[in-house]
């Protein structure tokens, strides 16, 4: 994995003529913004934090996507513990 | 109770990438129509599906015309479900609106999970890591947060 990610970083460099450090930089922020929207989703999801909080924070398609997947997600689980 | 789904290409392929066509063990009959075989063709057929292939038949899957927006696997999974009483399985949310507004018993790879576990063939934990790896070792796209919701309700229920 570790080879993985070195073998990427300095392929993603090249490519887009950045230094490696910048990559990592880059790669960061977008993990970090992918784990920022989890948290909140669950938060939203979970009942902790109201709609409109969520939809400040991560956007209103984010929200209404999560809303979705989520009502498949239960009706499903039920579903399959009932079939 | 005797089970009988018709599927589309994604949760063949998802379930696949997660090493667990047997889940679908758990139904007596999987209908694939032709459309949807040749879709997953298309990637490398999954060596798990020749090992539950006495299950899947070649079903016509004729265009009724409902859902324009949706792929042609979709489309005709859906025509094949219609009016019939046995359950469609698809990974996409616009294919499952859809099925739903024609009354179609839809649902998902996390749905076979949960079946799976039910029926026992998997535990309470593996059934949980193998929703965590649809999520994060597959195309499927599906929030984090859904899923882990998803295995609490495992829990609950």
């Amino acid at each position: 994995m570790a080879a993985d990610i070195s073998d990427r970083v300095r392929e993603i460099a090249e490519a887009r003529d950045l230094p490696e450090s910048e990559v990592f930089e880059r790669a960061l922020e977008h993990g970090l913004e992918q784990l920022w929207e989890d948290l909140v989703l669950a938060r939203y999801l979970d009942g902790e934090l109201d709609r409109e909080e969520a939809v400040s924070r991560v956007g209103r398609t984010k929200v209404e996507r999560a809303e979705r997947e989520c009502e498949a997600v239960e009706a499903d689980v039920d579903w399959g513990q009932d079939a | 109770m005797t089970t009988v789904a018709v599927s589309d290409a994604g949760p063949l392929i998802h379930l696949a990438e997660i090493g667990s066509l047997e889940l679908l063990d758990a139904f007596d009959t999987l209908l694939v129509p032709e459309v949807v075989h040749d879709e997953v063709e298309v990637g490398g057929l999954p060596d798990g599906l020749s090992e539950v292939a006495d299950k899947v038949v070649a079903a016509d899957g004729g265009d009724t015309g409902v859902g324009g927006e949706l792929d042609a696997g979709e489309r005709a999974a859906i025509s094949v479900a219609r009016g019939r009483e046995l359950v469609l399985l698809t990974d996409d949310l616009a294919a499952r609106e859809v099925a739903s507004e024609a009354g179609i018993d839809v649902h998902g790879s996390i749905g076979v999970i949960a079946l799976g576990y039910s029926r026992g063939l998997l535990d309470r934990d593996e059934a949980a890591s193998r929703m965590r790896a649809l999520q994060r070792e597959t195309s499927l796209f599906v929030t984090e947060a859904v899923v882990e919701r998803g295995i609490r309700l495992l829990d609950e229920r």
